[in-house]
């Protein structure tokens, strides 16, 4: 293969590690935009808003009764959406740190929750299998519209334009498409902790708990690529695209990170990489523009920026 | 009146003419009474002439400018001069006769009269006063509040305390008026010897006195029985006081002696040391419970009572309890009273012996070498429920559950008497429960007979049970008894081994088996059984799972029809592992549960979704895909920013092209049958064509309608088939009515509907042409379009003359009509209804045939009868182009001649006569452009 397209190394120097939360991290989000910092939540019931290039904490948002499960951010970044364990989602603002809004309504602890675009409808997944889209333009309290199809726990949510993508632990993918007005049903087999498509919508990116990543492709819902060697049996993981989408980052249960390359599905060096976490690895993004970085948070209560040594 | 008096008058400067001086002094008659006095005091006055007046006449309420409510010093004093300041006086000499002032010195006489009214209804529960009579409102009428004044309140208040008003009631009253005294009876009065006789057995120690027996004599108070009111829950003759020994055998006589040893009551107080005798002075002559000297009291308890204090007549407990102590005094010098309390009549003694005395037997001597065993009786209790081969031994008297099992069961003997059976299947109740509940329960089941033997099943629950000694008999086949009833019923119900082929028909087989086989009777062989003991199974399993079968069976066994019709069975869903609770029982059918789950097993992985086979193979794709139909909430899209996406109309895509094709269909059906000229003419199967149309066109869309997409379009206008002739007669000719009458009124009709269709109607001459410019002028574009689309290659428009076609479509009887619109064609003086009718018919600007053929012949027929015009040369030389483009102009040249014809938008038409020509030109350059030029060329008309 031409080593130009071979993807970029990972980047696997440590830059800094976030380690105030208490209990495990469950969820790092970059914010959108530039992506300058870090938005994580954790088992101590708080949402933390880091630096991540100086690794301090700027902001902690404390309000959750629960474990913070599921972070959103803004298009704007005016506003982030949380949820977890206390079966409501929290509409905060950033800049005073008060909630705007807490919007009840599920039954079960919230797993996931997801802006779309322009961050007037907040969606939320959760255990008791159903996905709620809220309105947030309105102040009307009952859910726009109730995706009650997933037979067991959400676990990931995606909004995109047009398009609603959830997975869940029954082994499905269901992929709402607006503009069709049709749900395609995607069978994975495995509960799926995470589903991320590309930016073209081709395809998506689903993790399951049967160790495996796959590249599914959007349309058909053929496989197009299967990622394994990690270990990831129990955990809520996600695994998402490097840069460019050129390889497939995912973190498992022995605290490694492990990158393959999108096309052949190789496990980028070093095989096996290092154990860079003590505990499981429970969110794995990498910074939506810039290569040379990427954020690990894990269940030993750190999260770790990633750099490349160069870009220092 | 005299001519000089009216001189006088005149000169006195009176006109005499005036009525004053008219003016007749003499009454003649009686005058009538003044209005005033037969004024009718109900009649009606009107709001403002009313006023309000108290009792005496005084208004009392005026105007707010004369003063008000009440107001005025009329009514504030009650004197004319008010509040005069009164002079010093002094009533020291007058002290005796200064009151007290009192409320009621302070109220006018309507408080007064309101507080008498309040009172009576405060007096009327109130006691009466049976010495003044009356209530106390009598009284104090009688005494009268007013008038009472100058007696002094001192003196009444003395004489009220000194001399209580004896109350008596109503009937006292009577009966004291009448001669009757307190104390006395009731009744006239009695010599002495009467008198004597009712005291009989009260007294006997009256001395007889010659002088008494000269009297009557009242007659003795009427004893009243008072019944004591039981409020406690004693039992009757208990006495609440009594201790054990008195309450026994001589209780009352005991009681008696001692308050007889009690003797009388001392009456508490000093002065009475303990060693002084009780003296009669000592007495406590207040307490109730001493015998007083009274002999009425004595005796009998008396209705009036002058020693009472209260006047009521008092059924209750005072008097109740004093009437108890004077009898139970008095019974203390009685000796005995029964049980009851009551005396023991004199000369008697209460017995001691009971009348008649209990019955005792001898206990009988037990056989000489008797000893008792009760194991026999323990092994009676025990065993009739548990084996059944002992129960027979004593088998005599059948137990209840024999008894039934012996009988028919309900649904056998509704069979048997040919009853239809009840609508609802039979059903069990286990087919409610969920397979798990169901397992759950056989397990219960087996860990309550596998796990304490000893305990007697109950015997409600009849599950059949080997008897003992077979039981003993090793290696051979039992088959458990089972009633066929039971069999049969658990046959048609619920089949609990489904999930084991093998094992369901082995039940099966056992079922039918006992169902056919006569009941009761043990069957220790395995001939007809139609099964045997597996390879792998030895006798003493087989016999386990025979007796598991018998047990489900008893199990499973639908309800009775009449509780089954109550019951909806739900959906039961197996899935998962069946999974073990508890802990594992080693039961004889051990082995085939676990054959059982391997058995599933097998089926499981047979019956495995075939997605999960392909996910398992990595075939990803159409396997592991599901489509299906979401509508998203609307509200949601708006959210989105996406176009709500239409589902509805997807399947309505499917349908329009249908409708499509049926439509077109029909045309192609109509122009074949148009290709007979004549089809119009018989009316009703036309009508019927177009209705039936109608209902087509009504199923499709409206959205779709006028849309490109449409190929329905226009298809209703190009296939419509006009209705008979005789229905326009009917609405619109009337038979004798002249032709020209006909046209004038139909004219204006068809201009109101379709102001294009005017446009034709307008034109004299060239009716053709004019049908023509209809077509291109009153229908849209498109469906000409269409309409050439279709038959672009044979589609000539031509027109019939309207003689021929009339000669067609009317019937021989309207012959005479017919003529005369021949006559009008000929003079072409108007446009005949009946042609308008024949062109567009009851549908406006729609309604003309575009039946090619018959277009044709339209035409070609016209072209025959009339004399070829320029335009008409035209026409013929590209008749399509020419049925495109409607040539106006030449409507417009002829307008001149039309004017007296059409009424209705006349005026409008004649503005562009003087420019005809031009106009004809501009519009023939404009033709060529198309049908919408057409429309446009409609609307300048208009």
């Amino acid at each position: 293969m031409d080593p130009s397209k071979r993807p970029a190394p990972l980047a696997r120097t440590l830059h800094a590690t976030l380690s105030n939360h208490k209990g495990s991290v469950h969820v790092a989000r970059y914010a959108k935009g530039s992506a300058k910092y870090v938005l994580t939540g954790g088992q101590d019931r708080t949402v933390r808003l880091w630096n991540p290039n100086s690794g301090a904490e700027v902001k902690v948002y404390a309000a959750h009764g629960y474990e913070v499960l599921s972070i959103t951010v803004s298009h704007d970044n005016s506003r982030f959406a949380s949820s977890g364990g206390d079966r409501s989602v929290f509409l905060w603002d950033v800049s005073t740190g008060a909630t705007i809004r807490r919007i009840a309504g599920h039954m079960g602890k919230i797993n996931t929750v997801e802006f779309n675009d322009d961050a007037s409808v907040v969606a939320s997944g959760s255990f008791d299998a159903t996905v709620r889209l809220w309105d947030l333009k309105s102040q009307n309290r009952a859910p726009i519209q109730v995706l009650d199809d997933a037979k067991d726990a959400v676990q990931t949510l995606y909004v995109g334009n047009g398009t609603i993508m959830t997975g869940s632990v029954d082994g499905y993918v269901r992929t709402y498409d607006l503009r069709m007005g049709q749900l395609r049903t995607d069978y994975i087999g495995h509960p799926v902790t995470a589903v991320i498509p590309t930016q073209d919508a081709q395809s998506y990116l689903v993790t399951t708990l049967d160790s495996h990543v796959r590249l599914m492709d959007a349309s058909s819902g053929k496989l197009l690529n299967d990622f394994s060697g990690h270990k990831l049996t129990s955990y809520r993981s996600r695994a998402c695209f490097g840069h460019n989408e050129a390889s497939v980052v995912c973190g498992d249960e022995n605290g490694q990170v492990w990158a393959w390359d999108l096309l052949d599905a190789t496990v980028l060096s070093p095989n096996p990489p290092p154990k860079v976490h003590t505990s499981v690895i429970l969110w794995t993004e990498h910074h939506p523009i810039e290569d040379g970085e990427m954020i690990t948070a894990s269940g030993d209560g750190t999260v770790k920026v990633w750099r490349h040594p160069t870009s220092q | 009146m005299t001519s000089r008096l009216k001189r006088k008058l005149n000169d006195l400067g009176v006109d005499p003419a005036s009525s004053k001086a008219n003016e007749n002094f003499c009454l003649i008659g009686t005058p009538l009474p003044p209005l005033e006095k037969s004024k009718d005091t109900g009649e009606f006055v009107p709001l403002w002439k009313q006023d309000v007046r108290d009792e005496k006449g005084r208004r009392r309420l005026h105007g707010a400018f004369t003063g008000g409510f009440s107001a005025g010093y009329f009514n504030t004093v009650g004197s004319k001069e008010g509040w005069t300041p009164a002079t010093f006086t002094s009533s020291r000499s007058a002290r005796s006769k200064a009151k007290t002032a009192r409320p009621e010195d302070f109220m006018d006489d309507e408080d007064l009269t309101e507080l008498r009214d309040s009172r009576q209804l405060v007096d009327e529960n109130e006691e009466m006063d049976f010495v003044a009579g009356g209530t106390a409102a009598e009284l104090r009428r009688r005494g009268g509040i007013g008038g009472e004044e100058d007696e002094d309140s001192i003196t009444s208040a003395l004489a009220s305390t000194l001399a209580p008003p004896a109350q008596d009631s109503v009937g006292a009253r009577i009966l004291k008026k009448m001669g009757w005294r307190m104390g006395q009876g009731i009744g006239p009065r009695i010599t002495y010897e009467q008198r004597r006789a009712q005291d009989f057995g009260a007294e006997e120690d009256v001395e007889v006195d010659e002088e008494a027996r000269k009297h009557l004599y009242p007659r003795r108070d009427t004893p009243l029985i008072i019944v004591p009111r039981k409020d406690n829950s004693h039992g009757l003759g208990y006495t609440p006081g009594m201790g054990l020994v008195e309450s026994l055998g001589q209780g009352a006589s005991g009681s008696g002696s001692s308050s007889q040893a009690k003797g009388p009551r001392i009456s508490a107080g000093f002065g009475l040391g303990a060693l002084n005798d009780a003296d009669e002075d000592d007495l406590d002559v207040y307490d109730s419970s001493l015998p007083t000297n009274s002999r009425l009291h004595h005796s009998r308890r008396v209705a009036y009572d002058e020693n009472e204090d209260d006047n009521r007549i008092t059924m209750g407990k005072s008097g109740s309890s004093r009437v108890q102590q004077s009898q139970n005094s008095r019974v203390g010098d009685k000796t005995q009273t029964f049980g009851d309390g009551r005396p023991v009549l004199k000369g008697f003694i209460l017995s001691d012996q009971p009348v008649v005395g209990d019955k005792w037997f001898p206990i009988p001597d037990p056989p000489a070498g008797w000893r008792p065993n009760p194991r026999l009786i323990w092994d009676k209790e025990n065993a009739p429920a548990s084996s059944s081969a002992k129960r027979k031994e004593r088998a005599e008297p059948k137990s209840h559950q024999e008894w039934k099992n012996s009988l028919l069961s309900v649904d056998e003997r509704g069979s048997l008497l040919g009853e239809t059976p009840l609508p609802s299947g039979p059903r069990s109740v286990f087919e409610y429960m969920s397979s798990k509940d169901r397992e759950k329960l056989e397990r219960i089941k087996h860990g309550i007979e596998s796990g304490d033997i000893h305990r007697p099943p109950s015997p409600s629950q009849f599950i059949p049970q080997r008897s003992k000694d077979t039981i003993g008999a090793e290696g051979q086949i039992i088959i458990p008894q089972l009633h066929p009833s039971i069999a049969k019923a658990a046959l048609s119900g619920f089949q609990p081994f489904t999930s084991d082929p093998v094992k369901q028909s082995r039940y099966t087989a056992f079922l039918q088996f006992t169902s056919s086989s006569s009941h009761d009777i043990p069957t220790s062989t395995s001939t007809g059984l139609g099964i045997g003991p597996m390879p792998d199974q030895t006798v003493e399993a087989f016999n386990k799972e025979l007796d598991d079968y018998a047990k489900a069976a008893t199990v499973f066994k639908p309800l009775s029809g009449a509780m089954a019709g109550r019951f909806r069975s739900a959906v039961v869903i197996e899935n998962g592992p069946r999974i073990i609770e508890g802990l594992h029982t080693p039961s004889a059918s051990a082995s085939s549960p676990s054959h059982d789950r391997e058995g599933e097993g097998m089926e499981e992985e047979k019956t495995e979704d075939p997605r999960t086979a392909a996910v398992r193979l990595g075939m990803y794709g159409p396997l592991t895909r599901e489509v299906s139909v979401w509508v998203p909430a609307k509200l949601l899209c708006k959210r989105f920013g996406v176009k709500e996406p239409e589902v509805e109309l997807d399947e309505l895509a499917d349908s329009a092209p249908k409708a499509a094709s049926n439509v077109n269909a029909e045309f192609g059906d109509t122009s074949g049958s148009a290709s007979q000229p004549l089809a119009v003419t018989d009316g009703t199967p036309g009508l019927d064509d177009g209705s039936s149309k109608m209902k087509k066109a009504e199923k499709r869309n409206l959205a779709n309608i006028g849309l490109g997409e449409d190929d329905t379009q226009g298809a209703d206008t190009l296939t419509y088939q006009r209705p008979a002739m005789d229905v326009f007669k009917a609405i619109f000719a009337s038979d004798d009515e002249d032709s020209d009458d006909e046209d004038s009124g139909e004219a204006p009709t068809e201009t109101a509907v379709v102001p294009t269709e005017a446009v034709k109607t307008e034109i004299e001459k060239g009716k053709m042409k004019a049908e023509e410019s209809s077509v291109s002028l009153s229908s849209p574009s498109k469906p000409n379009e269409v309409a050439e689309k279709i038959d672009l290659a044979t589609f000539k428009p031509t027109f019939v003359p309207r003689s021929e076609r009339h000669a067609k479509e009317k019937d021989k009887d309207r012959d005479r009509e017919k003529e005369r619109k021949k006559k009008k064609k000929k003079t072409k003086t108007l446009v005949s209804f009946d042609d308008g009718e024949g062109e567009e018919g009851g549908d406006g600007g729609l309604a003309l045939n575009v039946k090619p053929e018959k277009r044709k012949d339209r035409g070609r027929d016209k072209d025959g009868e009339r004399k070829k015009k320029r335009r008409r040369g035209e026409a013929d030389e590209d008749e399509d182009d020419m049925w495109v483009e409607a040539p106006p102009p030449e409507a417009v040249q002829n307008l001149n001649f039309d004017f007296t014809a059409a009424s209705g938008p006349v005026p409008i038409f004649g503005m562009p006569v003087e420019d005809s020509k031009e106009r004809s030109q501009k519009d023939e350059s404009e033709g060529l452009m198309g049908p919408p030029r057409g429309r446009k060329r409609a609307v300048d008309f208009m």
